[in-house]
Order: C-alpha cells, then sequence, then structure tokens
C-alpha cells in the first residue's frame, strides 16, 4: 500500500496527495514550481536590493525554536548529543547580527505537527521559510518590508508568468488591491471580538485558531496585519511591550481569500534578563539555551525581523487548496511519507 | 593506666540521632537508602526525624468529626424523587474531575518517576485505575528518567507508553482520563510535545481525555524538586540532564531535579502557552502547599486551569529529606482553611486511604481526592484487584457517611458537615479572610479551619 494512501481515502473533500512519483508529475505541482522558483528569484532580488545579505541557515543545533501550538521537534544524535532539527532559525537570526546587521535566509524548517492540522491545508511537517532579520529596526520597519516584499514578489510573478497563474485559475484582479493599496491592520484584540461577533469563541490569551484566521481572511480583499498578540501566544523572543504589560509588540500578514498566515515576526527580546524570565513563562529552562543565554549576556542587538512561509506564499499566488501541492515532497501531519 | 570511656550524656538532645549524623553525615538527612523503592515516604511514615514522627500519625484534617444533623430536608427531596426512603446506595458519586467525568471523586495520583512508581506496581495501578473509570495523572521526570521511545516498539513500550497503554486497555469510554505532568526538566524532554502527536495518546485526545499537568511542588518536599536514589551507572546516564550528588555515600547517588522558578506571571503564563498551544488537552496545575496557597490556586484559575491540585504536606510518595517529611509545608487542613471556597476545580492529595478523610476534603471545598501512597500499598498487596478493593471499600464509606449526612451528591456536602473538638462555641463570624497571605493570623489550625467552615457554609 503506498504510504499516502491513507490521506486519499480519508479525505473526503481534500484529497490527499497521489503517491510521490506521481504527484512530481502532475502539472499543478509544475506550474506551482514555476512560481516557487520566480518568486524565490524576485524575493532574493528585492531583499539584496535593500542590504540584506543572504545566508544559509543551520540544520540542527543543541536547541530550536520552541514548538508552538503542538508542534515538536525532532531529536538527533549528534555524537552522542541529543540535538534538534531547525523548527525554524530564529535564534541563530539573532545570534547573526552580531557581524549581519540585515540578513536573510532561505531557511527549511522541520516542525511535527500534531495530526489535527492534517486537514486545515495549510500545514506541512517539512516546509520553508524566507527569513528576514534586521538591527535596530522596528516593529513597524519590518511590517513595511513584508508588505514590500509581498508585493514585489507579486508583482514580479505575474509579470514573469501571467499565462501559468491563469492557467491555474488566477484573476489578476484578486491581486489589484495587493498590489495598489496600503494593507490594514487591527489588532489581536479586535480581531478577537471581530470573531466573536460573529459567533465563534475565539480565546483571547491564545492565537486565532484556524478557523478564525481563515474565515478573517475571507472577510478582506487585500492582506491585512493582525498585531499585539498576548503573551502566552507567542515565543519568548517576541518582546512585550515595555508600555503594556502582557501584549507583545508582533504581527502576523494575513493573506485574503481565505489563504491566512504568510507571515509571522516581531521586535526582539535582547535583554538578557528579560529574556531567562520570558522562557520560565513559557515552560523553558534556560539551561539548555546555554549558547544562546551566553550570547544575549555578551549583547545580541536589537532588532525586527520575520518569516514568511514559503509553500504559504506559492499557494496564495497559485491559488491551489492545500500546502501539499505546492510542495514537491509533502509530508502532512500525522502522515508516513516518503 | 587505661581508662574506660563512657558515652558522653547529652540530656535533652536526640543523642541517637546525632550519633548517626556524626557517623553518616549527609546520609542521615535523607531515609535510609536501603529502604528507597521497598518503602514509601511522607509524613507520618516514620522516616523523619522530628518528634512527631511515626505510624498513626493524626493531622488536622483527622480531627474534624463527620456531624450528621437530626433534620434532613435533602434527604426528604430525596424520598420524594424516588417515591421510598433513601439509602447509601442512592448516594451519587459520579462528578467532574479536571474536565473528565469520573465514576468516583477519586483519581490516581502521580507517582513521579522514583522505583517504586515507575515499575510493575505503576502499571497494575494504571490497570485498574482505568477499570475503575476514574482520572491517572502520570508524575513528572518519566520520560527524562526512563525514555520515551525505547526503538523496540510496541514489544517493549517505554514507562509512560506503558502505563497509559493499561489505563487505555481497560477504561471504559466516556469516562476517566488521563493526565501528565512536567516540570522543569521534562520541559528539556518536550514530554507534552512527544505526546500531543503521538499515535497512543490520539484515543485519548479524540475522546477529550487527555490532559497537561503542570507540576509545581509536591507535598512531601516543598520548595524541593524530584529526588530518586541511582546507582553509579544510571548516575552517569542522568548527569546531563539533572543534578547527581554523592550525598548519601558510596554505592548510592542522590539525582536531584530543580524545583523550577514560579512567580505569578510565570504560572499565569504557562497555563496560557499551555492552552494556547495543546489547545485539545485540559490543562492542570499542582502546587506544593505553600503559605500563599491560595493567592496560587486563584491565579491557576483565573489562567484558565481546568484543575488545581494541592498536594498538602501529608503527600508525596517520593524521596524526601527527613527534615521535610517533618517540618515544611502546610498540612492539607490549613490548605484548604486558606482557599477557602474553590473559584474552580480543587483536587487535594495527602494520606488518602478512607472514605472519611475523602469526604471531610470535600466538605471542605475539594472536588476530589488524589490516591498515591495507599493505591501503590494496595496494588502491592494484591496486583490484579487491590486498588479496585480498596477503591470499593472507600466508596461504600463515603455512601454510607453523605448519606448519614442526608446528602446525595459530593457537590452538595459543605463546611457544616464538619465538627473540630476545639471549635469554640460562638465562632466570630465577622472575621474577614483575606486570599490566604494577608489573613488574620490564627495559632490554631483547627479553629481555623472551623472559621472558614463557617464562612464558606452554604456552598451547596
Amino acid at each position: 500500500m503506498p504510504p499516502t494512501e491513507d490521506v486519499g481515502t480519508t479525505i473526503t473533500n481534500a484529497p490527499g496527495p497521489a503517491p510521490l512519483g506521481e504527484h512530481l508529475r502532475s502539472p499543478s505541482l509544475g506550474a506551482a514550481m514555476l512560481v516557487q522558483q520566480e518568486a524565490l528569484y524576485a524575493a532574493r532580488e528585492f531583499l539584496r536590493s535593500r542590504g540584506f545579505v543572504e545566508l544559509l541557515p543551520p540544520l540542527v543545533g543543541p536547541v530550536t525554536d520552541p514548538g508552538g501550538r503542538g508542534a515538536k521537534a525532532l531529536d538527533v544524535d549528534y555524537y552522542g548529543e541529543p540535538y534538534k532539527l531547525m523548527t525554524s532559525a530564529i535564534l541563530y537570526k539573532q545570534a547573526s547580527l552580531r557581524g549581519f546587521p540585515k540578513l536573510f535566509y532561505i531557511a527549511p524548517n522541520l516542525r511535527v505537527e500534531p495530526p489535527e492540522t492534517r486537514h486545515t491545508g495549510r500545514h506541512l511537517v517539512e516546509f520553508h521559510q524566507i527569513d528576514v532579520e534586521m538591527a535596530g529596526a522596528s516593529r513597524a520597519d519590518v511590517m513595511e518590508i513584508a508588505a514590500e516584499l509581498l508585493r514585489h514578489v507579486t508583482a514580479r510573478v505575474w509579470e514573469t508568468l501571467p499565462e501559468v497563474l491563469s492557467g491555474l485559475g488566477r484573476d489578476p484582479l484578486a491581486f489589484a488591491e495587493l498590489l495598489t493599496g496600503k494593507f490594514d491592520a487591527c489588532t489581536h484584540a479586535e480581531a478577537v471580538g471581530r470573531l466573536r461577533g460573529h459567533g465563534h469563541a475565539q480565546s483571547a490569551d491564545a492565537e486565532i485558531d484556524w478557523t478564525g484566521e481563515e474565515a478573517l481572511s475571507r472577510e478582506a480583499d487585500r492582506p491585512f496585519f493582525i498585531t499585539d498578540y498576548p503573551k502566552g501566544s507567542r515565543g519568548f523572543y517576541d518582546r512585550e511591550d515595555p508600555d503594556r504589560p502582557g501584549v507583545l509588540r508582533n504581527f502576523d500578514l494575513i493573506a485574503h481569500g481565505g489563504f491566512g498566515e504568510l507571515v509571522s515576526g516581531s521586535e526582539r527580546e535582547s535583554d538578557y534578563a528579560t529574556v531567562v524570565t520570558r522562557m520560565r513563562e513559557s515552560g523553558e529552562n534556560p539551561a539548555k539555551y546555554e549558547w544562546y543565554l551566553a550570547m544575549a549576556r555578551e549583547g545580541i542587538p536589537a532588532s525586527a525581523g520575520f518569516g514568511m512561509g514559503v509553500q504559504r506564499l506559492i499557494r496564495f499566488l497559485t491559488g491551489l487548496d492545500a500546502l501539499w501541492q505546492v510542495s514537491a515532497y509533502p509530508k502532512l501531519p500525522g502522515v508516513i511519507a516518503p | 593506666m587505661t581508662t574506660i570511656r563512657t558515652p558522653l550524656a547529652a540530656d535533652g538532645l536526640p543523642a541517637t540521632a546525632i550519633r548517626a549524623r556524626a557517623r553518616h553525615g549527609t546520609r542521615e538527612v535523607f531515609p535510609p537508602v536501603a529502604a528507597y523503592g521497598a518503602e514509601l515516604f511522607g509524613a507520618g511514615s516514620g522516616a523523619g526525624s522530628g518528634a512527631d514522627a511515626g505510624h498513626g500519625h493524626a493531622d488536622e484534617l483527622d480531627r474534624a468529626r463527620i456531624v450528621p444533623p437530626v433534620f434532613v430536608p435533602r434527604r426528604l427531596e430525596k424520598l420524594i424523587e424516588l417515591g421510598r426512603e433513601p439509602l447509601d446506595d442512592d448516594v451519587s458519586l459520579r462528578t467532574v474531575i479536571g474536565g473528565f467525568d469520573s465514576a468516583l471523586p477519586l483519581y490516581l495520583s502521580a507517582f513521579g518517576s522514583t522505583r517504586a512508581g515507575s515499575g510493575d506496581l505503576g502499571i497494575a495501578a494504571s490497570r485498574q485505575a482505568g477499570r475503575l473509570g476514574i482520572p491517572m495523572v502520570i508524575g513528572e521526570n518519566m520520560v527524562p528518567v526512563h525514555g520515551y521511545r525505547t526503538g523496540a516498539g510496541r514489544a517493549a513500550p517505554s514507562a509512560i507508553t506503558a502505563r497509559i497503554r493499561a489505563y487505555l486497555d481497560e477504561c471504559p469510554e466516556g469516562t476517566g482520563g488521563v493526565v501528565v505532568q512536567q516540570s522543569t526538566e521534562d520541559a528539556d524532554s518536550e514530554v507534552w510535545n512527544l505526546l500531543y502527536s503521538a499515535p497512543e495518546t490520539q484515543p485519548l485526545l479524540e475522546s477529550g481525555r487527555l490532559a497537561f499537568e503542570l507540576k509545581i511542588g509536591q507535598g512531601a518536599k516543598p520548595g524541593l524538586g524530584g529526588m530518586t536514589v541511582v546507582d553509579e551507572a544510571d548516575a552517569d546516564r542522568l548527569g546531563k540532564r539533572f543534578a547527581v550528588r554523592d550525598t548519601l555515600g558510596p554505592g548510592s547517588r542522590l539525582r536531584l531535579a530543580s524545583p523550577g522558578t514560579y512567580t505569578e506571571e510565570i504560572v499565569r503564563q504557562q497555563l496560557r502557552f499551555m492552552r494556547n498551544n495543546f489547545p485539545r488537552a485540559k490543562v492542570w496545575a499542582k502546587f506544593h502547599p505553600g503559605r500563599d496557597i491560595a493567592n496560587a490556586a486563584s491565579t491557576a484559575w483565573r489562567a484558565g486551569a481546568d484543575a488545581v491540585t494541592v498536594d498538602g504536606a501529608e503527600g508525596g510518595t517520593g524521596w524526601a529529606p527527613r527534615v521535610f517529611l517533618d517540618h515544611v509545608g502546610l498540612p492539607l487542613a490549613e490548605c484548604l482553611r486558606r482557599i477557602g471556597r474553590p473559584d474552580g476545580c480543587l483536587l487535594v492529595t495527602g494520606r488518602m486511604w478512607e472514605g472519611g478523610r475523602v469526604v471531610r476534603s470535600l466538605a471542605l471545598g475539594a472536588t476530589a481526592a488524589g490516591l498515591g501512597r495507599a493505591a501503590l500499598v494496595a496494588v502491592d498487596e494484591d496486583p490484579e484487584d487491590g486498588l479496585v478493593r480498596l477503591v470499593e471499600a472507600l466508596a461504600l464509606e463515603s455512601r454510607l457517611l453523605i448519606s448519614a449526612l442526608g446528602k446525595y451528591t459530593t457537590d452538595a456536602l459543605g463546611p457544616d458537615d464538619l465538627w473540630w473538638p476545639d471549635r469554640p462555641t460562638a465562632p466570630d463570624l465577622s472575621t474577614s479572610y483575606g486570599t490566604g497571605t494577608a489573613g488574620p493570623h490564627l495559632t490554631d489550625t483547627a479553629t481555623a479551619v472551623a472559621a472558614t467552615a463557617d464562612r464558606i457554609g452554604g456552598r451547596a
């Protein structure tokens, strides 16, 4: 039995990938890979033009970004030491600011997502993100960079591959507002209020859940930001607003049309004592982060940055239903696949 | 000339204990190493060093008498409902414990990673807890100490998966639940993350019967982390994750976990993190009997905890320094006094082995009581049915007592069902208590409990 058949037989409305050899030959994947290639080219072009240097991210380390929303890291035996495969290279991004005040990665990540996320269409165990970090930047600075990056990539893909996008059923009108208008922003509290107004039981302390995020995304005609997530919903490195305890100086960029979150970013916490305290608040044992804390003690530059999900970006551009359709080697949560 | 040396007398001092310390040093701070894994420790275990150490220890909670009234309006209600005189088996013990339906106001407490609790007895207890349809808590440090994946698949499951499977194999659908603790060193092993996507826990998640418990402390050693005795080989293996010390002398090493660092904000945020990261799991928090227990419990409930467990100073199965067993932490009765009327599901542990103690706890605000040492002794007596029989006896006692009080559900119990021998004839009902730490200083715990009983009267 092909290892992925489980998906195809259990999801009624969203069939899963065919066996890998067949999936690789599918016309929609071919189109998506052309879009991905052009999008990555455009992203590099944009970021380099803004003075960012591309580094290659590490794959393993003694720690990685602690799992969020139930996702876990995988352990590897590293000369007898338990090392982690990167769920995100955020800690290395911050450390790298020492030598590279404006940097980016096109980073592979591995998060063993809970099986319940299999049906969201927005989760893969293996994925990539465009990771950007900038020393001395504010949240507003990097929100602007994220918005311009999205505009530049979208414009470039439409310039170079209009027939591919049209062939996938994409209408240029769907991107008109994105390319011309300013992105709206609302706070997490406002988003929670809107969802509750629709009768959706969204927690005020937690991330916007998948259903709620999709609902907000469907209501919009252009991408928009959600800012000020509550502490307790994000990692220890997102900076708490000094004037508003419990509120983080962070943001998500949500695509319109039901495609959901494309970008997560924030101002970063760089003060050593605050980082240690925030680690405890997120249930972490600071001793585990020895190398990072040693560097934070010496001084990590204040910064802001974000990660833009590559597969999510390509799905948004192509309009395909699920992330597995824009991944050459899809690994769905809870599914054993090659 | 030869002098015959006679032992130096020291009236008023425990000379034997001093001499033992002179001979063995830091090893004497702990119960005998030879008893580790063969004996359970906790207040009243006789392993302590103080004057009140010893068997048959009765605490404040035991001293409260259960006092049935003459007039029983609730029985009249039940009589009307049934159309006949109610009896003890008309008492319903079914309740909701931390989000789980339970056949009884009881659950299986955590045993931790000690030798006594994580071997065959732990499995036997899990199987019987499942059969009883009561929730089961799995202790912290199981994964960092015993590992998770053994590499041999189902044939050789790890300690934690073996306990979950034993429980699930017996537990009827729609009742019970599994609660997994995590403390500081477990966070390094990401126990909750491991379990949340593990195939063996999916049936629990899908039926809403998985909870994670933030382990903040334990009754037997408030302010300390987990402690186990390990041999030299295990000491080397565990040394990277835990502190390992030579405190116990040659041949044995003491493995220490950190107690973890908590402030009000850290507790609040950790619970929020749990709710954010594991939305399909229930969230529990367990505290040691600290002097600020009322504030700790209300902080946890406000942060959305489905249950708060308070381990009275009488609680704990683990290895603890003698001085902690005798002298550290508030008795459970005082914890209940300080908490007063609970704002959420309150679970209590500490020497729970008979129905009277459970009923007293329920009357003082608890939703359910945890069986720790008593459960281990019961499965040691009979691995097949020992815990089931112990619980059957305890349930019968509870039904008889609750029925005698003229009540027929556990949540109908209230502080007026109890009386302390030294209770004043006319308690000062005008006394207003704060949230615990700022309350008035009461020199007599029994008086305090009685006064609280009046204050939270009418809970039902």
